[in-house]
C-alpha cells in the first residue's frame, strides 16, 4: 500500500495519476468526495485509489471502523500477486484546532488514521506544490 | 530565473529571500523589491517600516515599488541585469481576487490567477531573475466559505506552476531554508 498526503491543492492527484500512469492502468478510483468507500469485495480491479480519505472520515470519525476499513484492503492486497492499494489524505492537522468538538474530532480522527496508514504502508509520499518528497 | 521561497507566517521566509537576492545580485544590478502588501492598518504599517529599516541596513540600493495589485504595469522599468523580489504573492492574489465583486465565480478567479502567472514569466523574462515570496496555509483545513475556498484552490495552482518554472523552490521555517528543488544560493 501507499500512502500519499500533502495540503490542500498541492496536486496530489495529479502526481498519483502521472505517477502510476493511470490513463493507461486499469484501476478503480474511489472519491471520498463524490461517493461511500467501497469494500474489497465490491471492486473487480488490481489497483484501488481512496482519494479524500478525510471527507469520509469526517462523516464518520470512528477510529476503530477506519482500523478495520484499512486492515481489510491490507489483507486484501495481500490476497494476491499485483494487488496495489493508494491511499491519497489532505493534511488537515497542521492548522489551529478550532473550538466546536465535531471539528475538533475530525482532525483527531484524521491525523490518527493517517498515522495507522503510514504505518501500514510500505511507502509514503508528501506532495508540496506538486513535487513528491519521500518519507517511507 | 524563478526562485520560490514559501513558508508559515514569521517563518524569516523574507529574509532568506532578501540574502538569496542579494546572491543574485552582480555589482551592476539594481535589487527592486516589489510589495504587494496592501497597508491597511497599524500593525502592517510597522512591519512595513521594520522590513524596510531591515533592507535600508544593507549596503546593496534596493528601490521599492508598492503595488499591491497590477504587477505587469513594472514590466517596463526592469533592466535585464535586474533582480527582483516579489513579497508576497498571497498578498497579491488575494488584493486581485477581492478588490471587485466577481470572486463568487471559479472561472473568474481562474483568470486572475493565470494572469498573475503570465507576468510572473514576464518579469522572469525580463530580469536577471525574480524571487517570489508566498505563504504555507494549505495544512489546516479548508475552509468552506466560497471566498477563501477560491482563493486556496487558486494559490494551491499557482504554487505549482511556479514551483513547475522554477529552478529553485524554498520552504522557510524557523529561518531555516529547506531546498525542495535545484540549488539553496546559501
Amino acid at each position: 500500500m501507499h500512502f500519499v498526503v500533502g495540503g490542500a491543492f498541492q496536486g496530489k492527484r495529479k502526481w498519483v495519476v502521472e505517477h502510476y500512469r493511470l490513463t493507461e492502468v486499469a484501476h478503480v478510483w474511489c472519491s471520498g468526495y463524490t461517493q461511500a468507500a467501497v469494500l474489497p469485495g465490491e471492486v473487480h480491479a488490481n489497483m484501488v485509489v481512496f482519494e479524500g480519505l478525510e471527507a469520509w472520515i469526517r462523516r464518520l470519525p470512528e477510529r476503530a471502523y477506519w482500523e478495520s476499513f484499512f486492515q481489510a484492503w491490507y489483507e486484501w492486497e495481500r490476497g494476491a500477486d499485483g494487488r496495489y492499494v493508494i491511499w491519497i489524505g489532505c493534511d488537515i492537522t497542521q492548522g489551529i484546532v478550532p473550538l466546536e468538538k465535531e471539528e475538533r474530532q475530525w482532525r483527531d480522527v484524521t491525523g490518527w488514521c493517517y498515522q495507522q496508514l503510514a504505518k501500514q504502508c510500505t511507502r509514503v509520499d508528501r506532495i508540496w506544490c506538486g513535487l513528491a518528497e519521500r518519507m517511507k | 530565473m524563478i526562485v520560490f521561497i514559501s513558508g508559515g507566517v514569521r517563518s524569516g521566509k523574507s529574509g532568506v529571500a532578501e540574502r538569496i537576492v542579494r546572491s543574485l545580485a552582480s555589482p551592476t544590478s539594481t535589487i527592486h523589491y516589489i510589495a504587494t502588501a496592501n497597508v491597511t492598518d497599524d500593525e502592517m504599517r510597522e512591519r512595513v517600516i521594520r522590513h524596510q529599516q531591515a533592507r535600508r541596513l544593507q549596503p546593496v540600493e534596493w528601490v521599492t515599488w508598492e503595488q499591491p495589485r497590477h504587477v505587469h504595469e513594472l514590466i517596463g522599468t526592469f533592466r535585464t541585469e535586474d533582480v527582483l523580489l516579489l513579497d508576497c504573492l498571497t498578498n497579491w492574489l488575494a488584493n486581485e481576487l477581492f478588490h471587485a465583486p466577481g470572486w463568487e465565480n471559479e472561472a473568474y478567479c481562474r483568470q486572475k490567477a493565470e494572469h498573475i502567472l503570465a507576468t510572473i514569466n514576464q518579469l522572469s523574462a525580463v530580469a536577471k531573475a525574480v524571487v517570489i515570496v508566498s505563504n504555507e496555509l494549505f495544512s489546516g483545513g479548508v475552509l468552506h466559505d466560497t471566498g477563501t475556498y477560491h482563493f486556496m484552490k487558486m494559490l494551491g495552482w499557482l504554487h505549482q506552476q511556479v514551483v513547475r518554472a522554477a529552478s529553485s523552490a524554498i520552504v522557510v521555517q524557523h529561518g531555516i531554508p529547506i531546498v525542495k528543488k535545484g540549488e539553496g544560493f546559501m
